[in-house]
């Protein structure tokens, strides 16, 4: 184990760290998506695919092939609109 | 550098293993990426006058917030689905830096907090056991069983619920109240099916305070506080 097995393992272990914590927040991101679709009346057993189009506005794709545009109205309102 | 090679590669397979595991292993981690940044904590919130939580019936209030108003309903769950998911959500969870977290929705989500402060003055008159609403609409807030493109989902609708109680009270109800009955059972129903299963005490809490948002709901007099 000398230095550089240290150096080598340093930023492979940080880079293997982030990509856990980015996994979550894309669960967490595409089950906010899903729970509003559902509340908003439309199927979707789950997102499989989310792509961030601008603050508060997504389009996900949903495991059943559905696909929605969910975005944050000027009044404040959630809309779902399906693609 | 064979050998450094022949080091790395076992502790490469075992921090692969160690990462999925841990990523698989908390749902509830997810979830919270997408709330507000105002809660570092699971614990119930910082409220002045935060009552222990969920099943604590306290003096009578029959006062409701806008967003408490989304409380209860449905049945509550059970005990060890509790302790599981307290233990759960008392993991150290990453927050996150996802989109909705400095949009409009986070501040739509923590705007209304002035009504509820008006109307905690109006308790005295109902006898039914009801919590602290003014807590559970800021444990509502601070959840993080719910994310934040839902809690706005539910304020409008909350929102819309309100209107269409308000309507109703000053006469031009096109909704009879049964029906306004079945909504606020059902968003409640809603509400409580989000949080259940990240933050059962909280779900508990709102399924128990239904009656005493009902109550303040369906008299013009009390709806008139809030």
């Amino acid at each position: 184990m000398g230095p550089r097995l240290t150096l080598l393992a340093f930023p492979l272990l940080t880079s293997l760290g982030s990509t856990g914590a980015i996994a979550a927040d894309d669960q967490g991101l595409g089950r906010d998506l899903r729970a509003s679709i559902a509340l908003q009346g439309f199927p979707c057993d789950q997102v499989v695919d989310s792509k961030r189009n601008g603050d508060s506005d997504y389009t996900a794709s949903c495991k059943d092939g559905n696909r929605y545009h969910i975005f944050v109205d000027s009044a404040g309102r959630v809309v779902v609109k399906k693609l | 550098m064979h050998r450094l090679c022949i080091a790395s590669l076992p502790m490469l397979l075992v921090l692969v293993a160690c990462t999925h595991e841990r990523g698989a292993a908390r749902p509830s981690a997810a979830q919270g990426a997408t709330t507000p940044a105002t809660a570092p904590t699971p614990a119930p919130p910082s409220a002045p006058t935060s009552p222990p939580p969920a099943s604590a019936p306290q003096a009578p209030t029959p006062a409701v917030p806008p967003a408490a108003a989304a409380a209860a309903a449905a049945p509550a769950p059970s005990k060890a689905g509790s302790q599981a998911a307290a233990a759960r959500s008392s993991r150290s969870v990453p927050k996150k830096t996802s989109a909705p977290e400095t949009t409009p929705a986070a501040e739509a989500i923590h705007a209304p907090a002035a009504p509820a402060a008006a109307a905690r003055p109006s308790t005295a008159a109902g006898a039914t056991p009801a919590l602290d609403l003014t807590a559970l609409e800021q444990r509502l807030r601070d959840t993080r069983a719910i994310g934040l493109f839902t809690k706005l989902s539910l304020k409008n609708q909350v929102d819309d619920l309100l209107a269409q109680f308000k309507a109703f009270h000053n006469g031009g109800a096109r909704v009879p109240l049964g029906e306004l009955r079945q909504k606020f059972e059902l968003l409640l129903v809603k509400v409580v099916t989000l949080l259940q299963d990240d933050d059962p005490s909280l779900a508990a809490a709102v399924s128990s305070s239904r009656e005493p948002i009902w109550d303040v709901l369906s008299d013009p007099k009390k709806f008139a506080t809030i």
